[in-house]
This record gives structure tokens, C-alpha cells and sequence, in this order.
């Protein structure tokens, strides 16, 4: 029985026939891809555990000096913020990312005794550090890796602090975090009377008003009341807080530059390809091959090269994003969850390049002419 | 009553801005199933002449009509060649990473047909060429006079009216040749075929019934 043969079939054998330079090329196209997924998804992961963190706890909206890293107000703002109707609890906190042992770092949040936001955490064991003095209490996935339990010590920048709790929070951020009394927080990165934030809850939304419109006509209100600061929707801080915009940047200019060696990579093999091919494109010309026929022959090729290397590369980024995901020195940041749509993207990308890549070959091949191609050596 | 399904009216095909003639005004008329072949020595236009017969390559100047209308150019002329001509070529010029029911197949991509129907008749056209028990083998793996008839079933995939043949036998030795003329002559025959051959070799030329002979782009007498 003999097997029909297909545009996509042709197209697989033409690249079965170089298999190194197909394989090195998938190679690349593998790396951009594997780069866009694990780097990306880290920085989206680390925004979303950003947002579950200010979900979970009920905050609305966080009120800073300005978008970046180091944002620094006065702690006596507390009272003004406090006296806007609409607001019922105020938390304000430090938070920064510090080295706890060579191997380990993790985000430190200065937060009062008080804080409407350790109401959201579940101690595993021990409670809530006290005010004014040396305590902390860890995530569960940090006290893991730290080797940690409740009546240990663990000095931070010079100071020994007592684990008074392990607990558990609900999102990487928290977890894999130290949480300490805001003064002792102060004290150690030295910010005496200053925040980098305040979390705000509000009251409920009154009836017939839309939370959103809520959440605004309060923004106005907080920053008509303390002037100079930004009061943000926690949706907004957690997306544009400056370690969330940082890594959203690292990431993409790392993706693009690994994409477009991937992109190169494929362009090179389908210009090299038709090159070689000539002859052989001349043929299916004379057999009436439409210039169309060849663009879809190449393109598939080059298509078929982004479809393999995207899946190869959402492989690979997917499993090294688990691996960032477990590694201590980013535990505390990194999420192993990809949303389909971050997938979804990987792929489009991929095919995209792929397309991209064989446009200017499948042009050239369409458009030789069949005579001078057949007469090609 | 003449019926000619090829015309040639004043080809003329120039290379290198003019410096080069390969044809200097060819005018000749094939008839609907007539067999002629092409002679002439080495770079007198010959096989210039069947590329433009063909539609491989556009005339200078002057027109080839097919069953009176000419080729016209672009899309009109990739539909020729795929549904009114099958082309034979000396080197084979199969594709080394399909297998010979493949090679077949492959001019059938150009015209819509499904996929079983391709490669039924493309078994069947291999069949005919007495090759049933090659058709799964890559042409490296085929003899010379084999992949010639792997060629031959191949230009026959879209059941053109026309077959154009550039020195056909001129890889084979003189047993394959035979044979290969035989099946052409065959063909011809049997399906009413128009058969246009280029060749240079004299017995084939002379079991054409009519000649056309090319010396320096310009038909003989």
C-alpha cells in the first residue's frame, strides 16, 4: 500500500534530512522559548503572589511615597491616613529582600504586633512576635530551608532574633518570608520613624457603589488628606511595585535577546535550506508547483520548527521554573504555577517566530525563476 | 485540417542584455498527438526552445500559443505546467528524499486532489512502468533506468497533453534507452499524446516522423 504524501509530510522529511542542523537549530528556538516561559513566568508569578499576598491579607489599597524600591514616609502619617472616613485599618510596614545566610536570602516585612494582615496567617506553631522586641516568626517553606523551629535563633544584619512562630500564609511571598516587629525592622535597616508603605483596608463599599469606584473615590480621599503620596489599588502596587517591575524587565530583555538568537537561528537554516534546495524548487516548479505552493512548503518547514521548539522550550522553562521554585535562594519569590495563557503565549510566539523567520526564504523560493533554478548546481 | 496544440511565433530569447541569442525568431507548430523531435547540436537553443514550450521560461520576444491562446504569464503559466505538460529531464531531477510513489505524488500536490487518489494512481502509474515492487525504495536506491521511469510516471501524475522530453536516454545505456524510448512511444500511442523530444542522438531523432532541426537559435530548413 502505498502512503499518500502531504505538504506536511514533504515538509518533515526536507527537515529529517539535515537532522544536526535541525536539531541545533531547535536548540535555539528551544532556548528563547524555555527563557520566555521560566523567565516571564517567574516575574508574573512573583507578581501574582505579590496580589494574593494583598488579597489574602484584605488590604485595598497600599499608600507609598513613589514607585520605587525604596520608598520612604514618615510613620506619623499613620493618623492622617487612619482619619479618612472610608478607611478601617492601617498597617504600616518595611519590607526589603536580605541575605540570611550566604545560600538563603528572602524578603524581611517589618509589620506592627497588630497588623490587621497577620490575622490571615495560620500558625503552624508558636504566635505573634511582640512588639519592641528581638522576635521573628518564618514561613513554613523558609523555616524549612533555614532548618528552623519555633525557640531557635537566627541573626539578622548583627541582631539575634528569637523564632517565636512558624506560620503558614498562602503565597510564596509570605511563606518563604521572615516577618518581624516593624521597630525591630526599622532598627536594622535603619528607617527609625520611617515605612515603606501603608497597607489600608477599607471599610465595606457602601450600598449601590461598585467596589472599584470605591477603591478610587478612596485613593482621592488618602492623598487629598496626606499630600505627596500615591495611594495605589493593591492590583496596581502589585504589579508596578519596583521589585515586580524590575523583574518584568530583566525578564523580557532576557527572553527577547534568547528569542531573537532562536529567530536568527531559524531564519539562517530556511535561507541555507532553499539555497541548497534550488534545484529541487526548480523541479516542483516545472511540475506546476505555484510560487504559493513553495511559501507554504517553507513556511510549514519553518513553522514546524517553531512548533517542536516551542513545546521543547515550554518544557524546559516550565521545569526551571520548578527548579527556582525549590531552590532556597528564590523559594521565597518564585511560583511553579504557569497560567495557560503565559503557555498560550509561548506557543504564539514560537509559531510566530517561526513564520518570521522563513518569510524572506519562502519569498526567495517562490520567486526564482524555475528554468535558471533547474539549471542550478 | 491542421490542429496545432503547440505554436511558436518568432521566439526569441536573449541572455546578458542581448549579448547571448539562444533563439533568433523560432516559428513552428506541433500538432494534438503528433511525435517530433528537437535535434540540433550542443547550445544551438534546443532545450531553449522546450523550456519555452513549456512554460519553464518566457520568450524575449515573439509568443508560444497553446491551442491557439498564449501561455500569458504568473499564475496562468504554473497552471499549464501543471495540468497540460509533463516534463522529462536527462538528469531525472527526482527529489532524493522521497520515496519513488512519492516522487510521483509530488506533482500532484499542485492541483487539488485527495490525498488516497494521489497516491492510488501514483501506485498505478509505477505499476504501469513495471516498478510495483520498487515504489517504497529512495531513487539512490533505484537503477538509472529506473528512476527514468520513476520520470516518466511522474510527468504523466496530472494526465497532461503534453510530454516534453530533454534528451530522455542521455544518462542510460543503450538497453535502458530502448526500453525508455519504447515506453514513450507507448504512451504516445496509447493515450494520443503529443510527444515533444530534444535529443541529439540520431536513431532516436529518426524514429521521430517529423524533425525539427535547430542550428545557432534558428530553425533548419
Amino acid at each position: 500500500m502505498a502512503a499518500p504524501l502531504s505538504f506536511t509530510g514533504f515538509a518533515w522529511k526536507n527537515l529529517w534530512r539535515r537532522r544536526l542542523r535541525t536539531v541545533l537549530t531547535l536548540a535555539g528556538i528551544t532556548m528563547g522559548i524555555s527563557a520566555f516561559v521560566a523567565l516571564v513566568g517567574f516575574s508574573r508569578g512573583f507578581e501574582h503572589e505579590w496580589l494574593r499576598l494583598y488579597t489574602n491579607a484584605g488590604t485595598d489599597l497600599a499608600v507609598v511615597e513613589t514607585n520605587f524600591i525604596n520608598t520612604s514616609l514618615n510613620q506619623s502619617l499613620d493618623s492622617k491616613i487612619r482619619a479618612v472616613p472610608d478607611v478601617d485599618r492601617v498597617a504600616p510596614m518595611i519590607f526589603n529582600l536580605i541575605d540570611l545566610t550566604p545560600d538563603v536570602n528572602a524578603i524581611v516585612y517589618g509589620w506592627q504586633a497588630g497588623a490587621y494582615e497577620l490575622d490571615s496567617v495560620t500558625f503552624l506553631s508558636g504566635g505573634r512576635f511582640h512588639d519592641g522586641q528581638p522576635e521573628v516568626i518564618l514561613g513554613n517553606l523558609l523555616a524549612d530551608d533555614l532548618k528552623k523551629k519555633t525557640g531557635d535563633t537566627l541573626p539578622i544584619q548583627g541582631t539575634v532574633f528569637t523564632v517565636v512562630g512558624i506560620f503558614h500564609g498562602g503565597t510564596a511571598l509570605e511563606d518563604g518570608a521572615v516577618i518581624m516587629p516593624l521597630d525591630q525592622m526599622q532598627v536594622i535597616s535603619s528607617m527609625d520613624g520611617k515605612v515603606t508603605a501603608f497597607h489600608v483596608r477599607l471599610r465595606p463599599a457602601p450600598p449601590g457603589e461598585s467596589y472599584d469606584g470605591y477603591v478610587k473615590r478612596a485613593e482621592k480621599e488618602i492623598e487629598a488628606a496626606v499630600p505627596g503620596v500615591h495611594a495605589d489599588p493593591a492590583a496596581d502596587r502589585a504589579a508596578n511595585n519596583g521589585l515586580v517591575s524590575m523583574a518584568h524587565s530583566v525578564a523580557w530583555g532576557t527572553s527577547s535577546i534568547a528569542l531573537l538568537i532562536g529567530i536568527l537561528g531559524i531564519a539562517n537554516t530556511m535561507a541555507m535550506s532553499v539555497f541548497e534546495r534550488t534545484r529541487e524548487i526548480g523541479i516542483l516548479r516545472a511540475l506546476g508547483w505555484k510560487g504559493w505552493h513553495v511559501i507554504v512548503l517553507i513556511l510549514t518547514e519553518a513553522t514546524a520548527l517553531g512548533v517542536v521548539g516551542g513545546l521543547a522550550g515550554i518544557a524546559i522553562g516550565w521545569g526551571a521554573l520548578r527548579v527556582l521554585a525549590a531552590l532556597p535562594q528564590t523559594a521565597s519569590i518564585a511560583s511553579a504555577s504557569v497560567s495557560p495563557v503565559h503557555l498560550m503565549e509561548a506557543m504564539i510566539i514560537a509559531i510566530a517566530s517561526g513564520v518570521a523567520a522563513g518569510a524572506y526564504p519562502a519569498w526567495r523560493g517562490a520567486h526564482l525563476s524555475p528554468v535558471e533554478a533547474l539549471r542550478y548546481e | 485540417m491542421s490542429n496545432p496544440i503547440l505554436e511558436a511565433r518568432d521566439l526569441m530569447k536573449s541572455y546578458d542584455d542581448g549579448r547571448v541569442q539562444a533563439l533568433r525568431g523560432v516559428d513552428a507548430s506541433i500538432e494534438a498527438g503528433e511525435y517530433v523531435a528537437i535535434t540540433g547540436p550542443s547550445g544551438s537553443g534546443k532545450s531553449t526552445l522546450l523550456h519555452m514550450l513549456g512554460g519553464l521560461d518566457t520568450p524575449s520576444k515573439g509568443q508560444v500559443l497553446f491551442r491557439g491562446a498564449p501561455l500569458g504569464n504568473g499564475a496562468a503559466l504554473d497552471l499549464y505546467r501543471s495540468q497540460q505538460v509533463g516534463f522529462i529531464f536527462q538528469a531525472f531531477h527526482l527529489l532524493p528524499t522521497l520515496r519513488a510513489v512519492e516522487n510521483v505524488q509530488v506533482a500532484m500536490l499542485a492541483l487539488s486532489q485527495r490525498s488516497n487518489h494521489r497516491a492510488e494512481r501514483a501506485a498505478a502509474l509505477l505499476d504501469e512502468m513495471g516498478l510495483r515492487e520498487r515504489i517504497n525504495h529512495y531513487p539512490n536506491e533505484l537503477s538509472a533506468g529506473e528512476r527514468q521511469r520513476v520520470a516518466i510516471a511522474r510527468a504523466l501524475a496530472n494526465n497532461p497533453a503534453i510530454l516534453l522530453a530533454d534528451e530522455p536516454t542521455g544518462n542510460l545505456d543503450s538497453e535502458n534507452s530502448a526500453n525508455i524510448m519504447e515506453i514513450l512511444l507507448g504512451i504516445q500511442k496509447q493515450r494520443g499524446m503529443t510527444l515533444v523530444i530534444v535529443t541529439h542522438e540520431s536513431d532516436i531523432a529518426h524514429s521521430a516522423p517529423r524533425r525539427i532541426r535547430i542550428r545557432d537559435g534558428r530553425i533548419e530548413p
